[in-house]
């Protein structure tokens, strides 16, 4: 069975309500996510509650990428 | 994608069999929405499951008040459901959904479908249940750690 990490992704810094989704892949601090139309930073990751079965439930603080101005 | 397949992805589903899952796939109904397109509305009675497979989906309460301010909840990717609340309380939507994707893709199972499959195994019912609670948890904490 593959791994699923469920988690709740939680932006610092801005009135944001963050996300909760699903993903195959741990989060790590340094990757990068899109949430709808924005892009941000995995600054810090910690496991929320044990796993059940093959779900681990991570909760991961993110920070915005700034937007690349146009050239 | 066929619905089995993405169920075996969703935690609501954790711990069935795969004659229990199979079963379960028959009952769901794929629908697809816009950028902004409104799935269920704060307030009107809901009668169905929807789980997000594809894109995302934005929680928001108060959508159409005149008098509070519009708030984002939460967005919902992949592998999430909505729209438990009132499949098993039975009482209106408790906030308004929209898509926030040019193209999400959910799947949708009604309560009487939901409710017969249940009744009909006490496995599968109880299972069922217990990750609805462990899903309201789970969304419980999310918004604890916003501060919203």
């Amino acid at each position: 069975m593959v791994t699923i990490y469920k988690v709740s992704y939680v932006v610092t810094g801005e009135d944001h309500p963050g996300a909760i989704l699903n993903t195959e892949k741990r989060p790590i601090p340094g990757d990068l996510v899109r949430l709808g139309t924005r892009e941000f930073q995995v600054e810090e990751v910690i496991e929320l509650i044990p796993p059940r079965g093959e779900f681990h439930y991570m909760h991961a603080t993110l920070k915005p990428v700034p937007e690349k101005a146009d050239p | 994608m066929d619905p089995l397949s993405i169920l075996q992805s969703v935690e609501l589903f954790e711990g069935l069999t795969s004659e229990e899952l199979r079963a379960l796939a028959e009952l769901c109904h794929e629908r697809s929405f816009g950028n902004g397109e409104v799935i269920t509305r704060q307030g009107e009675p809901g009668e169905e499951l929807y789980i997000v497979y594809e894109g995302f989906v934005e929680v928001v309460r108060n959508a159409e008040s005149s008098e509070r301010a519009p708030r984002t909840v939460v967005h919902l990717g992949s592998g999430q459901i909505f729209g438990e609340m009132a499949l098993l309380d039975r009482g209106p939507r408790s906030a308004t959904v929209k898509s926030a994707s040019d193209h999400a893709r959910l799947l949708v199972i009604h309560r009487d479908d939901f409710e017969r499959a249940c009744e009909g195994n006490h496995h599968l019912g109880y299972v069922v249940m217990r990750n609805i609670a462990a899903d309201l948890s789970f969304k419980l904490r999310h918004r604890h750690l916003t501060g919203r």
